[in-house]
């Protein structure tokens, strides 16, 4: 602030508008949720303190919070299991195609269209083949019948079809932010191990992934902090159906707070997914802070 | 942080439906209101009525009649301007509960019967009805009773736009194709089921995505093994638990009726509109909705070859002529309009005009007033002739479960029937679901 030579006033001055917006529309609104998670309120009547009487009820009596905490988590933990999968298609567009501006843009195509459209698209595809299913058909036609199902309403399969959808929608952006990342090392780097004889994939091990880890983390924590988030698609392809198997945390926090009209207690749920965000992206922070030690 | 951003996105979007459709609707009025005010009136204040509805499809028959009744309306009432806020059901559910939140109903809303309203009345958000219904002779246009879903404590809290049956829609040429007749036991019903489906025709389709569909056509079932309506009145006034003997009967056949293969696969992932398109496009042979599909039917390219048959008796139990009753949606007014006494006067006349408008646009089978005319001659189908023959046979039934039993409940009850589609359960368990959640929400 020293350095800056100017007035701590006029620092306030500036920082005030920002600082004001940013609480009005995200502290206050935390603040609010969290009070009402304290109440038994239907959202239209008057409401009642009710204390912690549903976080208890929800962390150890709600026989469907725990399997969607489960499944939000594991959405998270594949979302981010594709970041090395596109890691790796950016390593090869890199080396391999000469103009892959036009592969990447294709890749990135399903980022752009409307999260409804790919339901729906990816419902069609997972209808059943005699209601004109595009995989089981598939399947049917390869000789692999017994590998068709109903994707989307067999409890056990649901939800991953659900995955692989969010998966093959956001493999085009992360590879885009991976390339993009690869394309900003210097090629003088390359051509220095070239000469010490590093050449391909031990390039790679030695030269790209330490220096694309700042990257690697931005996409990790889009990845993570978007799949705790999802909701439309689910919202759109299943509804959380069959039987809230393929709720999540916030499609069950919409259901309880709309549709069973428990407003204070969708509110606690509202509030655990905000302690969940908080953690992660510390944690990440933490693993990630390490590994850059290492390497820079 | 995240789910605060999700439901704030929500709200903002449901509000920006909401005003860009009033703006759309609001636009070629404004000049002509404005205009008439300063010439004609000078004691009338200016008042704009905002009318929150349903109908947002142009092409539907009530869309039409509403817009030409609202602009009637202006045209005689120079001082009076409606301002429409049109959205569809889901849309115009959640809307509105958001702004009853913040106790910003509008001065006319839309509400569902008796539990779904319930809430609605005890937070004192809309006016009592009673004097308004006695003017011009009102509350005599409503079928005898209707109004009864929509009064609490002596009061009438709304006005209902329809008043449906459920029933079970069959396509007569697939029908012939297996060879089959109209069942009229629910044993004949699975014979039915079994015969159309080795003949490659797939029997029934629903959309169970939107969980209420399934429901529905099980709440049918239990009016049936319960030998008659008032199971769920029972188990509210703890007469019966759902453990009783008639819920289990019924989970067991509804549960034959899926495992016989009933409907179409990957059900549960189908939604209304794409449920009844299976039937809309002859794909399926039968269907079991609410009447107000009618219309949507008769639109469709099997018109001319729908018939309708009774849900049948299960086990010789029930009668046929018990149905699921669906009273409509119903126009409500907030308790909090600043413009009461207009708007009140508005809907009288809104509502009295009502059945001729419908009836001229060929949309009065199901509305919940009285109809004179002759449906025959006013070009109405077979199908619709056929079902106005039905409603002449009610005799009483029950209402959805959403609509007798608080929402918590209601919602455990969709979730467990849902699940029914997706795997075998054994009918105890689902009683045991049943009451739990009951019991759980009803502290």
């Amino acid at each position: 602030m020293n350095v800056l030579k100017v007035s701590r006033l006029t620092i306030a001055a500036f920082v005030l508008p920002c600082l004001l917006i940013y609480i009005s529309i995200v502290f206050v609104p935390i603040l609010v949720s969290l009070y009402s998670g304290l109440l038994d309120w239907n959202g239209i009547g008057e409401a009642t303190f009710v204390g912690l009487d549903n976080f208890r009820n929800l962390l150890f009596h709600d026989p469907l919070f725990w399997p969607s905490v489960r499944r939000t988590l594991m959405f998270a933990v594949f979302s981010m299991f594709e970041i090395p999968v596109a890691l790796f298609v950016a390593i090869l567009l890199r080396r391999y195609i000469r103009k892959p501006n036009f592969l990447v843009s294709s890749y990135f195509l399903p980022v752009i269209l409307s999260v409804v459209i790919i339901g729906q698209l990816w419902k069609t595809i997972y209808n059943p083949g005699s209601m004109g299913g595009m995989l089981n058909q598939l399947l049917t036609a390869v000789g692999l019948e017994s590998w068709t199902r109903v994707w989307l309403s067999d409890p056990s399969v649901a939800m991953y079809s659900l995955y692989f959808v969010a998966l093959w929608q956001y493999l085009g952006y992360h590879t885009l932010i991976q390339f993009t990342g690869i394309m900003n090392i210097p090629a003088e780097v390359y051509e220095a191990a070239k000469i010490d004889g590093a050449e391909a994939f031990s390039a790679d091990r030695y030269i790209t992934f330490p220096m694309i880890i700042p990257i690697f983390k931005i996409s990790i924590v889009l990845s993570f902090i978007g799949s705790l988030q999802a909701f439309d698609m689910i919202m759109v392809m299943t509804g959380g159906g069959p039987a809230h198997a393929t709720d999540v945390i916030s499609t069950l926090m919409y259901n309880m707070s709309f549709l069973s009209m428990k407003y204070g207690y969708g509110s606690s749920i509202a509030a655990f997914l905000v302690i969940v965000c908080l953690i992660a992206t510390l944690l990440i922070n933490m693993i990630f802070n390490k590994s850059e030690k290492r390497y820079t | 942080m995240m789910s605060l951003v999700l439901t704030g996105s929500l709200a903002l979007s449901l509000t920006a439906c909401g005003s860009s459709t009033k703006s759309e609707t609001t636009s070629p009025t404004d000049s002509t209101t404005t205009n008439t005010t300063t010439t004609e009136t000078v004691k009338e204040k200016d008042v704009t009525i905002t009318f929150q509805n349903i109908f947002p499809d142009p092409t539907d028959p009530k869309n039409k009649l509403m817009n030409k009744l609202v602009k009637q309306y202006e045209a005689d009432h120079p001082n009076v301007k409606i301002e429409l806020d049109s959205l569809n059901t889901d849309q115009q559910k959640l809307k509105l509960k958001t702004q009853a939140a913040s106790k910003e109903v509008p001065d006319i809303t839309i509400v569902n019967p008796a539990a779904q309203m319930k809430p609605f009345v005890e937070a004192k958000l809309l006016a009592p009805l009673n004097d308004m219904l006695d003017e011009n002779g009102l509350k005599g246009t409503f079928q005898d009773g209707l109004l009864d879903w929509y009064s609490f404590d002596g009061s009438t809290y709304a006005l209902p736009d329809g008043n449906n049956i459920g029933v079970v829609y069959y396509n007569k040429e697939l029908f012939e194709k297996a060879g089959v007749k109209v069942p009229t036991t629910f044993e004949e019903m699975l014979t039915v089921v079994k015969t159309l489906k080795s003949k490659g025709i797939q029997p029934m389709g629903i959309g169970e995505k939107d969980t209420w569909t399934g429901s529905f056509l099980f709440m049918n079932m239990l009016l049936r093994t319960n030998g008659g309506p008032g199971f769920l009145q029972d188990v509210v006034e703890k007469k019966k638990t759902f453990e009783d003997p008639a819920f289990k009967e019924a989970v067991t056949a509804f549960e034959n009726l899926v495992q016989a293969g009933a409907f179409q696969e990957g059900a549960t992932s189908f939604d209304y509109n794409a449920g009844e398109n299976l039937f809309k496009t002859g794909k399926v042979a039968m269907y079991y909705m609410g009447t107000w599909a009618t219309g949507g039917i008769e639109t469709s390219s099997v018109n001319g070859k729908v018939g309708v048959f009774k849900f049948p008796t299960i086990n010789g139990k029930g009668n046929p002529d018990e149905f699921m009753l669906a009273p409509g949606s119903a126009f409500a007014i907030s308790a909090d309009s600043e413009h009461l006494p207009e708007t009140k006067a508005f809907l009288n006349w809104f509502m009295l005009n009502f059945p001729k408008e419908a009836f001229a646009a060929k949309g009065a089978v199901g509305i919940g007033q009285k109809v004179e005319g002759d449906f025959k001659a006013a070009g109405y189908s077979d199908t619709a002739m056929e079902i106005l023959g039905l409603f002449k046979e009610v005799k009483g039934g029950d209402l959805s479960f959403d609509n007798t039993m608080n929402p918590g409940t209601a919602q455990a009850h969709l979730t467990s029937i849902q699940n029914l589609f997706a795997q075998q359960k054994n009918p105890d368990e689902v009683a045991k679901e049943h009451q739990a959640a009951f019991e759980a929400n009803n502290k």
